[in-house]
This record gives C-alpha cells, structure tokens and sequence, in this order.
C-alpha cells in the first residue's frame, strides 16, 4: 500500500435496512436508559451491592476501549515506529476508537449514580491522584476529544471537496493548519492510552482480597496494557475484512501479514508475562480440576491460538483464517478483561486455597442492562456507517488505480495523512 | 517495508523496561493510626443480641426500616445486612456454646481503601479531605462522605474489603450509605471524646458490648481483657494489623474464629498502600507521561518531515 491510497466517502443510501436495524437496536436501548434516570440504576440492572458494576464497566468501558484500541496500535506501527505503509488504516481505525471510547464514556454516565455531580471532575484541586478510576475518567475525557480531532481530517477533507463553496473554504484553510499541529496531537493520542489503559489494571489492585489469586497480580497494568494492544490489532484486521467485503475496501494481505506478525508477539508477551507471573509468585498451587483453572487456561488458549495462527503463513494467506484470528485476537483480550473484572470477582472474596467464599450475592446481566449493551454497540456500528458513508475514512480498492499507480485524486488535498 | 524481527524486539525491550520499572516499585509509606483517632471496640463475648444498637442507629441516622412481614401477618424491622437503610447490623453465628452474635458497621479504617479510590474525595478522613464539611477536624481519622463531590461510581464498593458501602439503588438520585460514627451528634460544647463523635450504638448497648473510645485505648483494653481472661478470648485482636489496622477493634470468644464472624482474612499491609505502590511507580513522580510525550512528538514530527521529504523527490521524477 503505497501513500497515494486516498481514501474515499463510501457513499449510498444512509437508511438502509441493515442501519433501520441498529437503529431499533439502539432506540429499545434508550428507552431503557431514560427509564434509568427516573427509577435508579437498580430496576433496569441486576446490580447489587456486591455486584456494583455489573457488565457496564467490564463489557462497556473495558471492553468498548480495548477495541477502540486499534487506533492506538495502529498509531504506534504508523507514527512512532513510521511504517507509513499503515496510513490507509489509521482513519477507520481512529474513527472507531473514538465512536467506542465515546460510547464508553456515555455508559458510564448512565452507570453513575449521582451523574449530575461528574461536571465537577476537570476541578483540579479536587482530584484524589491515588483514584485509578480518577486518571481512568480524565485521560478518557481528554483522549476522546483527541480522537475525534483525529477524526477531523476526514471531515475537512470531505468538506474540501463539497461542492458548497463556504465548506469547500473551511475545508481548505483548516485542513492543512491541522496537518501541521497533527505530530503534537498524535503524541498525546499514544500517551493518554498507554496511561489509561493500564489504569484499567490498575483499576483492580485495590480489590486484591475479592479477586482470585490467578487474576490479581502487581502486573494488572502491564497485562491490560498489552491486551488491550492486541485487541486494537485484531480489530483493525476484522473490520478492514469486514469493510472489504462490504464496500470492497483496500485489503492488502501482506500488510495485514506483517501487522498479524506483530500481534502475534503481542499475544505471546501477554502468554510469557501471564505465566511467568503465576510461577514466579508461587501461585502454581491454585492450579486444580476447578472452575478458577479451567478459565485460565481456556484463557492462554485463546491468546495462543490466534498467535500461533498469525505465524502460520497457510493462515497468512487466506483472508477468512486471517479473519477468525483476528476475532480471536480481540476475543482473548476481552475475555481476560471480563473475567479480571467480574468472572473471577467475588465480594467476600477468596480462601486461602482458592476457593470463592460465599456471599448472599449473585449476578447475572438483566435484560435491561444486557439491551443498553447491545444498543450502544449498535449505534457505534450506525455511527461508524454514517461518517464513512457521508466522509473520506475508508481506502476503496480501485482496480484502474491497482496498475497503474496514477491514483492522485482530488482528495489529495488538505490534511492527508 | 517490513516489520522486522529488530523492531518486534525494540518493542520487546520497552514493554519489558516498563514492566521491571512497575515491578520495582518504590513502596508508598505505611499509614500509621493517627494518635487521635477514634473508634470503637466490639467485645463478641458480651453482645447478647438485643439490636439496641440497631434501631439506635437507625433513629440517630434518620434511616428507615427495613420492613419485613412475617407468616402471620407481624411486621419487622429486619435488615438481613448492611444495605442502603441500614449502617449497623447485628448478626448470630452458631457456635458450640450457644449463639455468638457479630456487630457490622464501617470500620473506619487506618488506611481505607475507600478513601484511596474515591475519586474527589466524597469519601475521606475527616479533616484530611480535599474539601472541608462544615465543622470537620483532622486527626479523628472518622472516614466521613460529601454527597456534593460524589458522582456515585460505587469503586469505593469495590475496594471496601468489608463490603460495607452501600448504594440507594432504587433511587433516582442516590447516596452512598455508610457509618461515620455518628459525627453528627458530637457536641462542639463538650469536652474530649463527646465533641468529637458520639456513636448511638455505643450510648445505647446495655452491656458495653460495643465502646466509643480513643483507638489507642480501646486497643490497651482489648490486650487487658485477653490477658485477664484469656480462656474467655482469642488470643488476637481484629483491627490491630488487619489491612493496614482498623480504628473499630473486635474481641472473638475462644473457639470462634473472626472468620465466623464475617471479617476477611487480610494482611497486615492495606490494600491502598499496595494498589498506590505499583500504580504510582512508572509515574515517577509526574516525570515519564511529561518526557514521553516531548520524546514522542519530536519523534512524530520528525518522522513526517521526512516522509514529507521523500514524497517530494517521488513526485519530482
């Protein structure tokens, strides 16, 4: 893939069934929602006092941002370690990172229970530092702005090329300005991940006695860090597939190759770091023919199946194995995510030998909390269809281009990154 | 171009650097128990079970009941725990000699984890806060809550490894629920311990079950009471050490185990202390973030004037 690939504005009609449907998904979902604001987090959820977050927190901000990481990995590969080859990625990339992190900044102003107070978070003198969830809620704040920054070389680009002379204006005279501050606003993009995302570790220290010994670790941040790169990785893979069979996007099976190979050592690190902890802290013990020991391993799997297959040049190949393993890619980092989160959660915690002590609390997701899930998942899909249709985001196989390589279109204009 | 086996290894290397600095992890100071603070000291021994103290609280705190209706038709106020109507609650354990009944409410931790997590600090030691309620004093260490910078994320929920914050989760607008000893019934005009705090439970127990007191003393008279009878106690007492020390202190009857009675097996070190270490190491201070976004933007802008660069010779061909 050489810089000349321009991305273009999908185009085609915006309510088409396929967007009807995440619609519906999502208008049930926000019933729900208000419903929540007159009647309190406890009718619509299964939440309790032992089970305070739910699946909001773990499926909607874990989860949500450990795939909207694929902007984040994507911007590594690209900028810092300038594999230019990866430009035609970062605009779907960055565009779902900020329609996930977005949303998983909305979810959790559903999940809180005095929302109306959170205006007072950017009040510096106020933030208690030692709060995972503090530096969790602020990098996530600012790093949403950041995306959608990122996102705005798109618009000004289609914007560029309107045929309405006041935005073809904008569009001209912002985007290059924007170019140029680009670098400043590409560090912070890369800084505020790897700080929030191993936050999200973090987040879970403070809980040691409630999660089980195989799960909590000093090294929660390194391992969420890492997972979440892996995540990003596979999603990007999985959405290019998805895109191309859709609108026939770009789809190089070499870059995606090499960027799987990296993966792969994304995975393995996560396997060895995951491993070698256990050993090294004598936690071996805990390992049984129990439930706790069956979810680790079936774990390690997860993340060693998609790593050995992205090695596999058999796999490197075939678009539809890359495909799978890229699924399982961001289906590992979830499922660690979830489990550290909730599976492996109990509030009265563990016995010595590993075995849940029992509280009066159970959870299992309600309906309405399942429903608010899935809606925001749909309307990020919606949101995500709407801005490639309408903007320049997604790298469309040309075949005339594919020969000839003449391919400087009118997009070239303006803030191409 | 190619990813190369170097970069993977470049990759390897930093992620690795990042890890070791994590792991070295400067330890953060222990909290010590403020000389000052108060608490109270629960003697399993003594409490016969009468829930004085329960419905004391609930007076004290304006809280409602917890109604429950029995077969015939009787109502009760019968809270089953802690939960967002209840901050003190009575609970039996069966145990050889008869029933050992157990008191739960905050205990008020040396070093709570509540406290570390709390994002504005909603939850904090009197005095120490972020922002002052009116009429708080530093040093009772009374782990006190401002509803006004509570945004309700219920983490404090999540940290408390006695599970003792509540959530008013049928409740539009909703509070977290939780013991703070009574700071609201502290007398300014009084002298000493009764200007400070003044817990119902403890005004109300008919057998001085549950005492208000200095922390320090209240732990000089759990020792005198294990060493004046030690076939009557366990020869330890809960809250000394555990998670750091906790300012309400409990004597368990020979036999019983505190375990038995509900409260969790924790080490010495807090959960906070530890949290803060590891979370606080790669920080240094404030300096990384700072460094590594100069490192990076330089290194971003320079990448790109080269791209620039080249694309330029490409396009003058």
């Amino acid at each position: 893939m050489s810089a000349h690939d321009h991305p273009k504005a999908i185009g085609g009609s915006l309510l088409d069934r396929s967007m009807l449907v995440l619609l519906a998904l999502f208008g049930v979902a926000a019933v729900v929602m208000a419903y929540r604001f007159f009647a309190g987090v406890g009718p619509v959820s299964n939440m309790t006092d032992g089970f305070t977050w739910g699946i909001w927190e773990p499926v909607n901000v874990v989860v949500f941002t450990g795939i909207g990481a694929g902007a984040y990995s994507v911007g590594l590969l690209c900028y810092l370690l300038n594999k230019g080859q990866y430009h035609g990625l970062v605009r779907p990339a960055v565009l779902v990172g900020a329609i996930a992190y977005t949303l998983g900044g909305s979810s959790i102003m559903i999940a809180l229970g005095r929302y109306w107070n959170s205006y007072l978070l950017p009040w510096i003198p106020w933030w208690n530092l030692s709060s995972a969830l503090l530096e969790v809620a602020i990098c996530v704040i600012v790093y949403v702005t950041v995306l959608w920054i990122e996102v705005l070389p798109s618009i000004l680009d289609g914007a560029a090329a309107s045929r309405s002379p006041r935005w073809a204006a904008i569009g001209k005279t912002w985007g290059p300005r924007l170019a140029k501050a680009m670098p400043y606003i590409i560090a912070l993009a890369i800084l505020l991940p790897t700080m929030h995302q191993s936050s999200l570790g973090g987040l879970m220290l403070i809980a040691g006695p409630k999660i089980h010994p195989l799960w909590h670790t000093a090294l929660l941040p390194t391992l969420f860090l890492v997972s979440c790169l892996s995540m990003g990785f596979g999603a990007v893979v999985a959405l290019v597939t998805i895109l191309n069979l859709t609108w026939n996007a770009k789809h190089d099976p070499k870059l995606f190759a090499d960027m799987s190979k990296v993966n792969a050592g994304m995975l393995l690190f996560y396997v060895v770091l995951r491993v070698a902890d256990v050993v090294w802290s004598g936690k071996l013990r805990f390992l049984a023919l129990d439930f706790p020991t069956l979810l680790f391993v079936a774990e390690l799997a997860l993340f060693l199946a998609p790593a050995l297959m992205f090695l596999s040049p058999r796999v490197q190949r075939n678009k539809g194995r890359m495909f799978g393993a890229a699924l399982l890619a961001v289906a590992a980092g979830a499922a660690y995510r979830v489990d550290a989160y909730l599976t492996m959660y109990r509030p009265a915690g563990w016995t010595a030998d590993g075995k849940p002590i029992a509280a009066g609390w159970n959870y299992w997701p309600s309906l309405g909390e399942t429903i608010v899930t899935v809606g925001m998942a749909a309307v990020g899909v919606a949101l995500f269809i709407f801005v490639s249709r309408k903007f320049p985001v997604v790298v469309v196989e040309d075949v005339r281009d594919e020969h000839t390589h003449v391919g400087s279109g009118p997009a070239k204009a303006a803030a191409s990154r | 171009m190619r990813i190369s086996r170097r970069d993977l290894l470049k990759g390897a290397a930093v992620a690795g650097a990042t890890t070791a600095l994590a792991g070295t992890a400067s330890a953060r100071e222990a909290v010590e128990p403020r000389p000052q603070a108060v608490g109270m000291l629960f003697d399993a021994t003594l409490c016969v079970g009468c829930r004085a103290c329960q419905s004391a609280c609930k007076r004290a705190n304006k809280l409602p009941v917890d109604l429950e209706t029995g077969e015939t038709g009787g109502q009760y106020d019968a809270p089953r725990d802690l939960n967002s109507s209840t901050k003190n609650v009575i609970k039996a354990v069966e145990a050889a000699n008869g029933p050992t009944y157990m008191k739960q409410q905050c205990m008020h931790c040396v070093d709570p984890s509540c406290v570390s997590v709390c994002m504005m600090g909603a939850l904090h030691k009197e005095g120490e806060g972020k922002k002052k309620l009116p009429g708080e004093r530093a040093g009772s260490g009374i782990v006190v809550y401002d509803k006004n910078t509570c945004v309700g994320c219920r983490y404090c929920q999540i940290g408390c490894a006695f599970n003792v914050p509540k959530f008013e989760w049928f409740d539009a607008f909703p509070l977290i629920v939780k013991c703070e000893l009574c700071r609201h019934r502290a007398d300014p005009k009084q002298e000493g311990l009764l200007s400070i705090a003044n817990p119902a439970c403890c005004e109300v127990c008919p057998r001085e079950a549950v005492v208000y007191g200095r922390r320090e003393e209240l732990l000089a008279e759990a020792k005198r009471r294990i060493a004046a009878s030690p076939a009557r106690y366990q020869q330890h007492v809960y809250g000394e050490k555990e998670g750091g020390g906790t300012q309400v202190l409990y004597l368990a009857p020979a036999g019983v185990s505190f375990t038995q009675l509900g409260l969790p097996e924790l080490p010495d070190r807090s959960q906070a202390s530890f949290s803060e270490s590891v979370s606080h190491a790669p920080y240094l201070h404030g300096v990384t973030p700072v460094a590594l976004y100069l490192g990076m933007a330089a290194l971003i802008a320079r990448n790109r004037k080269r791209e620039e660069a080249a694309e330029h010779r490409e396009e003058g061909k």
